[in-house]
């Protein structure tokens, strides 16, 4: 048998919903009294009627759906890519102009379909059929075609041979101007389906799967596996709509002074005013912290924990509750399920002989469980082995030890000190006011280490522009 | 022998199938009609006789065990075609089945394609019967009964291909075709010749495919022109010496 590239594992395939959605439009098309208003295409001598103008198209579209222009348009682009419509002017062409270009409907057999994916033999013999037409002068590209598939389907290529011969002697017994018409049908379903290099490829199949290994055996084993996927699907937690968008307004308003966007941050927008006093005062080696930041940590643990400087406070306050260990614990777990892979081994060590160890130097009180499981994992050390300890410990210091840091003198000395920073003034003269244009690109600052000359008449070009 | 006989029962069938894909184009367009579906009925029918008919030849040629070496080659190249033949067949009866469904002829308001193809498919019809004139006899519900048959007809040729592909044991990428690329060229010059013109319509490229006829015609332009400028020449002189 040929290498049959239609079944695909004997699984019947269904159509597109897209295509049948346009199919149901197009046959709308056909109505005599609603449908689209049809012309005559002369050629010389011959006459072929059902021929359409874009602007019809168009106009019947904004008229039976009611959209506007620009819809209309792209809905009949569409049409014209799928092949459900082709040009008639520039056949290769496949847009659809709201102008008085002419166009045709394609057939039913040559429509798109999912379930009838055009064939190499039907490629090969479509191919055949112009090289007889037209004497040996395929386009480059068909010509590429045409050889691979000389060589692929090398052992029908006899049929595809008689095949052509015979559908051309066919086409012959019927009239001029129906010929016409099934050459650019033909013509049209082929620029579809086999697009010319550099042009878009509507369809896009993707690879084509030959999944045989993994065909699945609908016995017992199967649906025990389904029934009890479904099960566990049904009681997972699932939060009602009302309670999370509750708690979501709750986050945005809770946010929204820190949110530079939406409050404005003072001093001054670095961004705009390219004044990074800013960034200075947040950073995270200053001295005193702004106001804001500081009452962030106040809104949850993790907010804590991800700003340095509020860890190190954090860390000074433990000290004193003589509970450090918690938080370095934490951290050097942090560092083992973040870090090289290389090194995990080593660093699990140090956090056993440190941390976990009875009687080590800062041994910190996990349940006996949990230390049991952990013990049991350290034998083989991988990147999540300190996970159910870090867990414990996380837990233990934010519903211990956080919100009594909150209470804490240490925290209401640092919120009544950190600085509210003042709005930078605009400045009274106009033209003492500072500049508020984007900073120069850096590919201008390479180039006038490159060349000199160049520079500066590129610097004055773009200094210009910016000021635009 | 039986070489010939079943190359040309082999082309018969290619004829058959041609015809048949020729006729299925036209389902569901402006063509379409009732005749059009007693056409294909009987298109059907035909290719089904002579695809049976091939695969009892082709099949009892090459369960002969007595065959020469080259004769077996050249039966599993035939027996390759055929199978072809039967793919593209069965590919066209479905396709024809759901086109069919979706497009009856006996409703109050038929919505048939406007391909501008308005011609009538009889004489296509007519070559693939073999006949002169077509007789049309079939009921007026033409096209909801043949449904049904066709139906039954697919899954006849789905089991014909599969008891095919069971029995006989040809692979096909043993087989090599006899004819190499552009082979369609060398004998079909009339074929080409006559739909040049048609063609370069539809097309975008204006290429002139037959460049011999150009040429001569650019020389034969050239020498009426140097006459027509000799003659002007000597006209002048004359006019002015007179």
């Amino acid at each position: 048998m040929t290498i049959n590239t239609l079944s695909q594992d004997g699984v019947q395939r269904q159509q597109m919903p897209c295509l049948t959605k346009m199919e149901r439009m197009i046959i709308s098309m056909q109505d005599p009294d609603m449908g689209i208003k049809l012309r005559n295409q002369r050629l010389l001598i011959t006459v072929i009627p059902h021929a359409m103008t874009g602007l019809d198209i168009v106009e019947w579209l904004i008229k039976k759906c009611s959209i506007s222009d620009e819809e209309a348009l792209h809905v009949g682009q569409l049409f014209v890519k799928y092949g459900y419509i082709y040009p008639l002017k520039e056949p290769r062409n496949l847009i659809l102009k709201a102008d008085d270009s002419s166009y045709r409907f394609q057939t039913p057999y040559y429509w798109m379909s999912t379930r009838w994916p055009a064939s190499e033999l039907d490629y090969a013999i479509y191919l055949a059929k112009k090289n007889i037409r037209k004497q040996g002068e395929l386009i480059e590209y068909e010509k590429e075609c045409y050889n691979a598939l000389h060589k692929r389907i090398n052992h029908t290529w006899d049929f595809v041979v008689m095949q052509a011969r015979e559908q051309l002697r066919a086409s012959k017994q019927r009239r001029k101007g129906d010929r016409i018409v099934l050459e650019c049908q033909e013509q049209a379903y082929w620029l579809v389906n086999r697009p010319p290099p550099g042009t878009q490829d509507s369809i896009d199949h993707g690879p084509e799967r030959r999944t045989t290994n993994t065909r699945v055996q609908l016995n017992a084993e199967f649906y025990k596996k389904e029934i009890e996927h479904n099960r566990i699907s049904l009681a997972r937690n699932r939060v009602k709509s009302s309670i999370c968008l509750e708690s979501y307004v709750k986050y945005c308003e809770q946010y929204q002074p820190h949110d530079p966007i939406m409050q404005g941050c003072l001093p001054s927008n670095p961004w705009i005013t390219d004044d990074i006093m800013f960034w200075n005062m947040n950073s995270e080696t200053v001295a005193l912290p702004t106001k804001l930041r500081v009452e962030r940590w106040s809104f949850s643990f993790m907010e804590l924990l991800n700003d340095q400087m509020g860890r190190k406070e954090f860390l000074t306050y433990l000290e004193k509750e003589f509970s450090a260990e918690n938080l370095c614990f934490w951290q050097a777990c942090e560092d083992v399920r973040h870090g090289e892979t290389a090194k995990i081994p080593e660093k699990v060590d140090e956090v056993y002989k440190q941390f976990l160890a009875p009687g080590a130097s800062r041994w910190v009180n996990i349940d006996s469980k949990t230390m049991e499981k952990t013990l049991e994992g350290l034998k083989r050390p991988h990147r999540f082995v300190l996970d159910d300890a870090q867990m414990h410990i996380y837990f233990l210091m934010k519903k211990d030890s956080y919100p009594r840091y909150l209470k804490s003198e240490l925290y209401k000395n640092l919120l009544a000190r950190a600085i509210v920073p003042q709005e930078t003034k605009k400045s009274v003269f106009p033209f003492m006011r500072r500049q508020r244009h984007s900073s120069p690109s850096p590919a201008l600052a390479t180039q006038t280490a490159e060349d000199d000359g160049k520079a500066k008449y590129s610097n004055s070009n773009s200094g210009t522009a910016s000021r635009l | 022998m039986g070489k010939d006989e079943c190359k040309t029962m082999l082309d018969a069938l290619n004829k058959v199938t041609a015809c048949y894909r020729h006729l299925v184009i036209a389902l569901g367009s402006t063509s379409d009609s009732q005749n059009l579906r007693e056409e294909l009925k009987k298109t059907r029918k035909k290719a089904q006789e002579l695809a049976v008919a091939n695969r009892t030849k082709l099949t009892s040629l090459l369960k002969d065990k007595n065959i020469s070496k080259d004769d077996r080659a050249e039966y599993e190249r035939l027996w390759v075609l055929f199978t072809s033949s039967v793919e593209l067949l069965e590919v066209d009866m479905k396709r024809s089945l759901e086109i069919g469904q979706d497009f009856p002829l006996k409703v109050p308001t038929r919505h048939l394609i406007q391909t501008g193809m308005t011609g009538s498919t009889t004489t296509v019809a007519a070559r693939a019967m073999s006949v002169q004139n077509m007789k049309y006899e079939a009921d007026a519900n033409i096209d909801t009964v043949d449904l049904k048959e066709l139906e039954t007809e697919i899954a006849q040729v789905d089991q014909m291909m599969e008891e095919m592909e069971m029995k006989v044991q040809v692979a096909p990428w043993a087989v090599e075709a006899k004819q190499e690329a552009g082979a369609e060229l060398k004998s079909t010059v009339s074929v080409g010749n006559s739909s040049v013109g048609v063609i370069s319509i539809c097309e975008e490229e204006p290429k002139e495919t037959v460049e011999g006829e150009t040429g001569l015609m650019k020389v034969f332009a050239g020498v009426i022109f140097t006459a027509v400028l000799l003659i002007a020449g000597i006209l002048g002189y004359l006019v002015i010496n007179l």
